[in-house]
């Protein structure tokens, strides 16, 4: 097993992975930009690195740098967490001619899957269904033949896409040309790629994708599946397991399992991975792509399943056998995942970086909160602003929605806004309730939604609060106000004095 | 001691008759017993009618912002004592400007000065935290001025666009 391993990642899923190291007894190694001389990661580690500016790409994303800290510090593994590296071929192959194992797939598997068209190719190869479209990079021009062909909605993707960047449903003709323009512009700014495939938009579609674990000994089982409908911008926002529909339908989870094991094995995969499914209102299920790495939401499937998926990285990359096989997997109540983001939901889900003035932290019965923040820490304004990942476990879906929103109230988080109270009211919407999920839920969730109005008691202790806030702040700046008398008498008194 | 609070536009009169831990106050006409506390900084504990209640209070330097349970109130609170400045509307329908509502960088300006604009027409584009926004007008009227260039840096509230 490894001694120390490298964490070529930042914020919370750096955080994730050094909490599982640290209790297999390895040691841990942050990297970490300008802007994240404070942050979690590099506090909790064993040692840290400084690799470079806050801007990414002279940081995270410089192989390099990496392998340098790596060299430097004795790190015999790295581990690349989501985003930035993880999905980068040159990178796993950089690791491998270094000598320090990447903890993944092989470079091969990742360019198999991770370019969109290269993996339609390979998911029809192995027999996986997907969804009309082209195979290729297309020009404006092409995009308006397939429209003519196989008519509208279609959507625009980012060949060397992910996490919504670079993508555009176009519901008309007159609209392509625009929206063509500004997905290839995206694309470019986000991964110096600005090319553009099309397929054919799925209305009223659900997200539900496979979780998979292999080892380098041929060994693969799936984990089951996550639904991840309930999104915006095209990004996940809560995740559950098991998903709804498959709820009702147990089939769908061993069909869904054995095409995406098939598909996997396609390209020879070890290690985590995920497929990606869109499974239309007739129950049928497209392959749309693989994600070469371990996901955000992940938290969800181990609360099922009882596993450690981190451990499972480190022990497979490590060459290990996988320690059980697809008869053990066992799935036992539910899970849901919500991710806390700095922004404000009310407001076109705006961004709200800040710094963070309070901070409490829901607890007890069932809760998993993965984290990267502290009261005093700033949101940087140069990465993703995912503060969090709230998780719960219960026996039924019903329980676990009440101890989600039970959680989420215990929640605080002062000096930024934060869409905690948006989930609350996600939660409790009758459609999410009744398990009626589809991507396009959350516009039409605000179409039949208001923000929450206050109970109307708390008016006026909002206005209690805030006045005598006022009058503390008012006497504690007011010159010789006593020595050490409380605020509240000396206010008074000087009222007294009026 | 009284202080005038505006809440949610509607500004109402708080009276403090005693101050916490028992703290009296009359609200809406109203008059009210609480038990107060600050078991945390910024964090006021409110017993009435036998319900707890915690407020918690952060300062902006324009308002007050009071988070109960999730609920969030931003409340002006003038003081009779200290009347100063704290006026001024302005004129109905005259000039509005468009401000960045977060820090980030101008990718694309998509009008120009003189041209006329609808509301909720896009004015321009800032990314921030590899989020790209379009920033709309918020009602129509002529673009007299563009205060940003694209690929500049702004921060929150740096104005960016301005209406008449």
């Amino acid at each position: 097993m490894f001694r120390k391993i490298l964490i070529a990642n930042r914020g919370e899923i750096a955080v994730r992975v050094i909490r599982t190291l640290r209790e297999m007894g390895i040691g841990s190694v942050a990297v970490y930009s300008d802007a994240d001389r404070t942050s979690l990661h590099v506090r909790m580690a064993d040692e840290a690195e400084h690799v470079g500016p806050s801007a990414s790409s002279e940081s995270y994303l410089w192989i390099d740098k990496i392998l340098d800290a790596a060299k430097k510090h004795g790190a015999e593994a790295i581990h690349p967490g989501y985003g930035f590296l993880s999905e980068n071929a040159e990178f796993a192959a950089a690791c491998e001619d270094a000598g320090v194992v990447f903890i993944g797939p092989s470079a091969a598997s990742i360019r198999a899957m991770g370019s969109k068209t290269d993996a339609r190719r390979n998911a029809i190869a192995a027999g996986t269904p997907v969804v009309p479209g082209t195979d290729h990079a297309i020009s404006l021009a092409e995009a308006v033949e397939f429209g003519r062909e196989h008519g509208y909605p279609l959507l625009l993707k980012a060949v060397a896409g992910g996490g919504g960047k670079g993508m555009r449903s176009v519901y008309r003709a007159a609209e392509l040309e625009s929206a063509y323009r500004n997905a290839a512009s995206e694309a470019e700014r986000a991964f110096r790629n600005s090319e553009i495939y099309v397929e054919k938009l799925i209305e009223r579609p659900r997200h539900i994708e496979i979780q998979l674990i292999g080892d380098r000994h041929g060994n693969m089982v799936h984990l089951g599946e996550r639904e991840c409908s309930i999104q915006r911008r095209h990004q996940k926002v809560v995740e559950e397991s098991p998903s709804p529909l498959v709820a009702l339908h147990p089939e769908m989870r061993s069909a869904m399992g054995e095409a995406a094991v098939r598909a996997a094995r396609a390209v020879d995969y070890y290690n985590a991975g995920t497929i990606e499914f869109l499974v239309d209102p007739d129950r049928r299920f497209y392959f749309l792509e693989m994600n070469t790495r371990l996901q955000v939401e992940h938290p969800v499937t181990e609360l099922v399943t009882g596993l450690d998926l981190v451990r499972l990285q480190v022990e497979v990359a490590a060459g290990g056998r996988l320690p059980f096989t697809q008869d053990h997997v066992r799935w036992s109540g539910s899970a849901i995942e919500c991710r806390i983001y700095a922004e404000d939901p009310y407001n076109n889900f705006l961004p709200y970086p800040g710094t963070l003035t309070r901070l409490d932290r829901p607890m007890g019965p069932g809760v998993r909160l993965d984290g990267c923040v502290y009261t005093g820490w700033t949101v940087p304004l140069e990465y993703d602003p995912l503060l969090a990942k709230l998780a719960v476990w219960a026996g039924t879906r019903e329980e676990t929605i009440a101890r989600m929103i039970r959680a989420l109230r215990e929640y605080d988080v002062g000096g930024i806004r934060t869409n905690i109270g948006f989930f609350r009211q996600i939660l409790e919407d009758e459609e999410f309730r009744a398990g009626h999920l589809h991507t396009g839920f959350i516009e039409e969730f605000f179409a039949r939604n208001r923000p929450p109005n206050a109970p109307p008691d708390f008016a006026a202790i909002a206005a209690l609060a805030a006045a005598l806030d006022h009058v503390r702040r008012e006497s504690s700046q007011a010159p010789a106000a006593g020595n050490g008398a409380s605020p509240w008498l000396t206010a008074g008194r000087a009222e007294l004095l009026r | 001691m009284k202080l005038r609070l505006i809440v949610g536009g509607a500004e109402e009169e708080l009276e403090l008759l005693s101050q916490p831990p028992v703290c009296r106050f009359r609200w809406q006409g109203t008059e009210h017993e609480a038990n107060v506390e600050m078991p945390e900084p910024g964090v006021y504990s409110v017993l009435i009618d036998g319900r707890s209640y915690d407020a918690a209070v952060e300062h902006r330097p324009d308002v007050t912002v009071v988070v109960i349970d999730g609920h969030r109130f931003e409340i002006q609170v003038r003081d009779p004592r200290r009347w100063s400045r704290q006026s001024g509307s302005r004129g109905a329908g005259a000039v509005e400007t468009l401000s960045a509502p977060m820090p980030g960088k101008v990718v694309r300006v998509l009008v120009s000065p003189g041209d006329a604009v609808e509301a909720g027409q896009g004015l321009l584009v800032v990314e921030a935290m590899k989020m790209q926004n379009e920033l709309k007008a918020s009602r129509a009227g002529r673009v007299s001025v563009i205060h940003a260039r694209e690929g500049a840096t702004v921060a929150a509230g740096e104005p960016l666009a301005t209406i008449e």
